[in-house]
């Protein structure tokens, strides 16, 4: 049967429409970042974009940045419930690109992990680790101050928002001067001393650490966590990390304490007992 | 039990900044605080918890809860015109074996101190903690005697300030420590975060009506939630452990925190302690807190906690030396 | 007359306040009252830390021999609050301790006064004698 002239146009403007109104997914880089780009999130009742609540990164890198596959684990009584679990990796381009004294150094932390990883040790986390370690953490935005308060070790940054701060002396958890850039926001961390890791494989860096970070909304209940990390005397070139983070919205979410001091004790201080453990 | 000795602690320089005298209370000119962009009062900021305001009043002055705005005066001149010097410790001395907390700034004099005309922070006639009930008091004798006997076989039996677990004011109720007595407050939409110093704890109070805890989980700080009554922010705290011992309570420890916003500089802090187990009435007192200007630096006690090491390894070099001396002792008797 | 709550920034010289000071039992465990010292050396390094901050020094004997010491201090944050950063005892500094040595015999003593080697007193002043007197160890 014969498709009238009128049928046709009717179909071409149909069509014409349909492709007008569609967006087709660009095949650009970086996907997810791309859709987070066309994502706006709710703002804050003073205007911002409004990242409060409870979030948590759901990979592998507090167990190896790198790609990996699984391993057996650090204590061997613990079998299969504590071994390495494979990961993708976060560290864009593949590799942290090590100085090759430096790498030696790596190789080293990770044969003497079991004492020298500062998680063993109920040491604060430090920047990047802190966000993509297995506990949630929270972001409460006040005025002029933003406030992180992770569960490991309730470690805790305050984030200035005002006029950019020096840092007077190093820390555990850095020096931060945050600003917004559109809905991304833009953390400044210097000052970090040069006792954190990366992961539990050896990872490290200098005082010399300084990170970049931004936090871009990807949807309701997600971000895109971006760490670039720079230390000259541990890398020969600046490097990248990304990840997402996933919002906790379970209606009776929250961040518990974890005060592991005490979780620490015998093996930082059992040879010293009266009747020592070791 | 800690051992306790009262020494009198004199502020070593004087910095006056009048803004206005203290009046007592009840008679405040009524302050209407700034509101946050959510439209709950705002507390933000750095505080100093500081005060020279003592826990329980001293026996001398009875039922007097609080000084006339002259007695103030004269102390203020006294203090003006120099107060007696802290006493010198001796060489040799337990006392004597000790930084200088001047030279780090952690005097007094280098402090921000709010004024108060209370002759106590523990309110009422009679300004001093209730007596512990007899079951607590043993609890607490048991504790002390245990402490006494083993306090250094291990990290476990040192006290939760020198294991960097809680410092012995954080509570709550949250008291000023010696020095680096400060908190940070940032307040998010239903959210309150309290992060004090020592030892960079965080307090996060939801104030969304959500429920506490279930009963099973305790806390070194107890669960805390929050909700606003006017221009105050109330928060109640259960949970807690029954190692938090606050003053000798238990885990029915039950605080009620009042936080008030008085003025530009000040917050008006309030709060009541119950414990069926350990008092037979619930207490209550008030502290101002001063605005300071921060930051407040990282107090990172567990990662570089030396003492820890170094105190249970004098302690194991004391009991060798002690041991060859008698040994030495019986081999000579032979 | 009615007068306004506000604040006064004052220390006031507690002359009739009495305040609970714990006994520096921590500190009496770790170095010995019967070992007092006085160590002159030059700083390697600061460490700005807590709960106790600690300058490392090398001290040279009579023989030429170089020892290095650690020299326990207080927190450090009132210090940072002061505007002193962790530039402001550069290594090389010459300064002089007074205090007590460790209980266990390392080379750790803690720092009753510091000077330069001038006499002039490190970090912040005050005419107060004497070392205790704190509510923290």
């Amino acid at each position: 049967m014969q498709i009238g002239f009128k049928s046709w146009m009717l179909l071409a403007a149909t069509v014409a429409a349909g492709l007008l109104f569609t967006r087709i997914p660009s095949k650009a880089q970086g996907g997810a970042a791309a859709q987070a780009q066309t994502y706006r999130a709710p703002r804050t009742a003073d205007g911002k974009p409004n990242l409060n609540g409870i979030w948590q990164a759901l990979n592998e890198a507090n167990w190896d940045l790198e790609a990996h596959a699984a391993s057996q684990g650090p204590v061997l009584a613990l079998g299969a419930q504590f071994s390495v679990p494979p990961g993708v990796g976060v560290v864009e381009g593949g590799a942290i690109p090590y100085k090759p004294e430096a790498l030696a150094k790596k190789k080293e932390n990770f044969a003497n992990r079991t004492k020298e990883d500062p998680e063993v040790k109920c040491y604060m986390g430090g920047v990047p680790r802190s966000t993509y370690m297995p506990y949630p953490f929270q972001i409460i935005q006040g005025t002029g101050t933003i406030m992180m308060a992770y569960e490991y070790a309730g470690g805790v940054r305050i984030i200035n928002m005002g006029k950019p701060t020096e840092a007077p002396v190093d820390s555990w958890m850095g020096w931060s001067n945050g600003r917004w850039e559109g809905d991304t926001l833009v953390i400044d961390v210097t000052g970090l001393n040069d006792q954190t890791w990366f992961d539990r494989a050896g990872n490290y860096h200098s005082d010399a650490l300084h990170v970049v970070e931004r936090y871009t909304p990807r949807s309701a209940d997600t971000l895109m966590y971006e760490a670039t990390i720079e230390d000259p005397n541990v890398f020969t070139r600046s490097w990248k990390i990304s990840m997402p983070l996933y919002r906790r919205v379970e209606k009776n979410a929250q961040i518990l304490e974890y005060k592991c001091p005490e979780f620490a004790e015998d093996m930082l201080y059992g040879h010293l007992r009266k009747q020592p453990s070791k | 039990m800690k051992h306790l000795y009262f020494a009198p602690v004199c502020a070593l320089t004087i910095a006056i900044v009048l803004l206005s005298s203290v009046n007592a209370m009840g008679q405040a000119k009524a302050y209407t605080p700034p509101k946050t962009a959510d439209g709950v009062p705002d507390l933000q900021g750095i505080w100093s918890m500081l005060t020279n305001v003592p826990l329980e009043r001293p026996a001398n002055l009875g039922a007097k809860e609080f000084y006339t705005p002259e007695e103030l005066a004269a102390q203020a001149q006294r203090a003006a015109a120099g107060g007696r010097a802290a006493a010198p410790t001796q060489p040799g001395t337990t006392a004597d074996v000790h930084y200088d907390l001047s030279q780090f700034g952690l005097d007094r004099g280098h402090a921000t101190v709010a004024s108060s005309n209370r002759t106590s922070l523990i309110v009422g006639p009679e300004g001093k903690v209730p007596p512990l009930l007899a079951e607590a008091q043993k609890r607490q004798q048991e504790r002390a005697a245990f402490q006494r006997e083993h306090q250094w076989d291990g990290p476990e039996t040192r006290p939760l300030t020198e294991r960097c677990i809680l410092w012995a004011s954080e509570g709550p109720p949250m008291l000023a420590p010696g020095y680096n007595s400060n908190l940070q407050i940032v307040q998010g939409p239903g959210y309150v975060g309290i992060m004090q110093e020592m030892i960079h704890d965080v307090r996060i109070i939801p104030t969304d009506g959500r429920a506490h805890l279930p009963q099973g989980v305790r806390q070194w700080f107890g669960d805390s939630r929050g909700h606003w009554e006017g221009n105050t922010l109330v928060v109640d705290t259960t949970n807690f452990t029954d190692r938090t011992a606050f003053r000798g309570s238990t885990e029915k420890l039950h605080v009620i925190e009042r936080f008030t916003r008085t003025g530009e500089e000040t917050i008006k802090y309030e709060f009541t302690v119950e414990d069926p187990s350990a008092w037979a009435k619930p207490w209550s007192a008030e502290i101002n807190w001063a605005k300071t200007t921060g930051p407040i630096f990282e107090y990172a006690c567990q990662e570089a906690n030396y003492g820890m090491a170094n105190n249970l390894s004098g302690a194991r070099a004391t009991e060798k030396k002690a041991a060859e001396a008698a040994n030495k002792a019986s081999q000579e008797q032979q | 007359m009615n007068a306004k709550l506000g604040t006064t920034f004052m220390s006031l010289a507690l002359l009739l306040i009495a305040v609970p000071v714990w006994a520096h039992h921590a500190f009496s465990a770790e170095y010995d009252a019967s070992k007092p010292l006085t160590l002159k050396g030059k700083v390697t390094k600061w460490e700005l830390v807590n709960p106790h901050s600690w300058i490392h020094i090398d001290v040279v004997g009579p023989d030429g021999k170089v020892t290095p010491w650690m020299v326990e201090g207080g927190s450090p944050n009132s210090l940072l609050r002061n505007g002193f950063t962790k530039n402001s005892l550069p290594a090389g500094t010459e300064i002089v301790v007074e205090g007590y040595q460790a209980k266990d015999g390392a080379n750790r003593a803690v720092g009753k006064d510091i000077t330069y080697s001038d006499g002039k007193r490190l970090f912040l002043g005050g005419s107060a004698p004497g070392a205790g007197g704190g509510e923290n160890p």
